[in-house]
């Protein structure tokens, strides 16, 4: 495994590769990705200034037409790009902050958190990303789109994109980040999130990962919340031949809020798999874990969700839910709980569900008149629109809804 | 406009229908009687279409051969089953489940759909009939309904069909008294000479308030018994234990006769 040919400069010292080995399957957060596949991927930009799109881009992600950053192939795209953000919004490419100011993004650039081969690769080899960061007090209405977008072309490569979130203390504001792909090639993208949320302040974070199914996806996750921050993640797990999306949340602020919530849809032979841990590392937090899986075909579905609390984290309240559909006999879900508990008065729920199309509510919306496919959709939808109903961005809600349908027409 | 001769439906090796005869004309409402296990339900679902039966005989709806169909084109073809347990379906709006069935069948008929705008008079009228309130659109399919809501959305549902033979199954079980009363009146609102229906009930209850041209006995899988509405009078008082003693000579796993719990 070798990095495609990097033309600028790096974000992280190549030193985080010391020591790094690929993961196997003895580890429980890889046990269910194709590490064979993933160990003939590179990790570097793609091709630098590829200006062609083999789709058209706005009608992809025409559901926000607000201020957004484009990453294509690793780097920031400014003609596809709009940084105009409100007062006190600022969007940028993560090269220029890390070159022009780098304490503003030293948490995401350190290497201090990496944990796993991949995240690594992410760092070294990664050049560019996108910056969106709140000035106090700020409350921005305008949804922020961060776009992802790799075409591997003829080169085996996943492209590595780092993305920094900062909310400062009482601000407000809703991103959401668009990961496509195209081609016909094998390759991917290797996206490395770092979420900060100051004291009081409230993010409402979509992932849409919609990748097409010849390629994988490896999304990564890494929260930080502060006094009463509030964290509301959707995740739409639905593109790829694997598609992770894992999430790594700490609770270090008294009263802080993580309300993670999830849709993963797999169809043919996918594999979408979702590795949450929240952390309680201070007293009276509050965290929601609700993720839904819908499995199709021969298509794999993964829940791996862990609590951790923290001693002295007292008065913690987690919750956690795992609920599965499955569509086909072929198809599968593997979902585990995993908690830690080293405090006191904790309250901590978790559950998981796995079941079929209920026959007597298809024949219930049959004898309405109702076709047996339309009624299947009826139900699905039903099952998935739990989470999606949850998302307070309209444009993007009805985007999903369509998606999953047409999916299913 | 329903013709049944001969009906037979076992499942799994048990025979529940036993070749059963039943004419039903233009506007008519026939009320259907039996003790438990008799068959009552599975009747109405040989009628609905609901798979997994092995069902023998003839079924017409206006000449049409109804065995042949799956229950959506049963649905177009005009046929509304009211069910005993209304299914809750969590997530699905009430108001687009509506739609969605009504459209189906319209296209299915080869007419046009109707837009959201025009429904929603539709709906109103329909939940006037009822008593209901626009809240109980919006609101999941059944999901948390209380057992009258739920009954009240079946004839909802029926008013919103427009079905040409309406098979009404125990839609008085679980209900108050109140409720009984707004269901009995939608349903008679329904009645006309182009509706025809089958009332499957318990209890004689049910009859005082949505009165037959015509009710059956069902036991043990036949009709045994057929007369006007002072038949449901008679077992008011008596029973099923007359038809259960004189007919189920042959059967040997013998209902429960008498006087439901």
């Amino acid at each position: 495994m070798s990095a495609a040919a990097a033309t600028t400069t790096r974000l992280g010292s190549i030193d985080v590769l010391d020591g790094v080995v690929l993961p196997t399957k003895r580890d429980e957060a890889w046990r269910y990705a194709p590490l064979r596949q993933l160990a003939e991927l590179t990790f570097g930009p793609t091709v630098a200034g590829l200006v062609q799109l083999p789709f058209d881009l706005d009608e992809r992600i025409g559901y926000l037409d607000g201020p957004r950053i484009v990453v294509v192939n690793g780097a920031v795209d400014p003609e596809r790009s709009n940084l105009d953000g409100a007062e006190g919004v600022h969007l940028a490419a993560l090269a220029d902050v890390a070159g022009a100011t780098p304490e503003l993004v030293v948490r995401h650039t350190d290497g201090a958190d990496i944990v796993d081969s991949i995240m690594a690769f992410n760092l070294a080899y990664g050049t560019d990303g996108a910056v969106v960061q709140i000035d106090a007090g700020v409350d921005v209405a305008t949804p922020i789109h961060v776009v992802d977008v790799v075409v591997p072309g003829s080169v085996t490569n996943a492209s590595s994109t780092g993305v920094v979130i900062q909310l400062a203390a009482g601000s407000t504001a809703t991103v959401v980040e668009t990961r496509l792909g195209a081609g016909s090639s094998f390759g991917g993208s290797n996206v490395r999130t770092t979420i900060d949320l100051g004291a009081d302040a409230a993010l409402d974070h979509v992932v849409v990962q919609d990748l097409p199914v010849n390629q994988v996806h490896l999304g990564y996750i890494d929260a930080r919340q502060h006094e009463r921050s509030t964290l509301h993640l959707r995740s739409f797990n639905l593109g790829s031949s694997y598609g992770r999306l894992a999430c790594h949340v700490e609770l270090v602020g008294a009263g802080a809020h993580a309300d993670l919530s999830g849709l993963f849809f797999g169809v043919g032979e996918q594999t979408l798999d979702q590795q949450i841990t929240v952390v309680h590392d201070a007293p009276d937090c509050i965290s929601r874990q609700t993720f839904r899986g819908v499995l199709d075909d021969s298509s794999t579905g993964v829940f791996n969700g862990g609590i951790d609390v923290c001693p002295g984290a007292d008065g913690t309240d987690a919750e956690q839910s795992n609920d599965n559909l499955l569509l086909s006999d072929r198809a599968e879900v593997n979902t585990q709980p995993r908690l830690e508990i080293l405090a006191d008065e904790v309250a901590c729920k978790h559950g998981a569900t796995v079941g079929q199309l209920d026959d007597t509510a298809l024949y219930y919306l049959r004898t309405r008149g109702i076709s047996s496919s339309d009624a299947r959709r009826l139900l699905i939808n039903g099952f998935a629109d739990q989470i999606v109903d949850d998302l307070t961005v309209d444009s993007i809600r009805t985007w999903i809804t369509h998606r999953l349908g047409h999916d299913h027409d | 406009m329903l013709h049944v001769e001969n009906l037979t439906a076992s499942i799994e090796d048990k025979q529940i229908l036993k070749g059963l005869n039943l004419d039903v004309g233009d506007g008519e409402v026939h009320a259907i009687m039996g003790p438990n296990g008799s068959g009552k339900s599975t009747f109405a679902h040989t009628l609905a279409g609901r798979d997994g039966y092995d069902i023998g005989g003839v079924v017409t709806l206006d000449g049409a051969d109804l065995l042949d169909m799956t229950p959506e084109a049963r649905a177009a073809a005009g046929v509304f089953m009211g069910f005993q347990y209304p299914v809750e379906i969590p997530g699905v709006n009430n108001m687009y489940f509506l739609r969605t069935a009504l459209n189906s069948v319209r296209r299915a008929r080869g007419e046009t759909e109707i837009g959201a705008r025009d429904f929603l008079a539709v709906a109103k009228e329909a939940m006037e009939l009822v008593e209901m309130k626009q809240d109980f659109l919006d609101r999941a399919v059944n999901a948390g309904f209380s057992g009258g809501e739920k009954k009240r959305n079946e004839i909802l549902q029926m008013a919103v069909m427009q079905p040409r033979l309406a098979i009404l199954d125990e839609t008085d079980s679980g209900l108050d008294i109140d409720a009984l009363r707004i269901i009995a009146g939608g349903v008679n609102a329904l009645r006309g000479p182009e509706r025809s229906m089958i009332v499957i009930t318990h209890y004689q209850r049910l009859l005082d308030y949505i009165k037959p041209d015509f009710v059956h006995v069902l036991v043990d899988g036949r009709i045994v018994e057929s007369g006007d509405h002072t038949l449901a009078l008679h077992l008011e008082d008596h029973g099923y234990a007359d038809f259960v003693n004189t007919d189920l000579n042959d059967a040997p796993e013998r209902p429960l006769a008498g006087a439901p719990s």
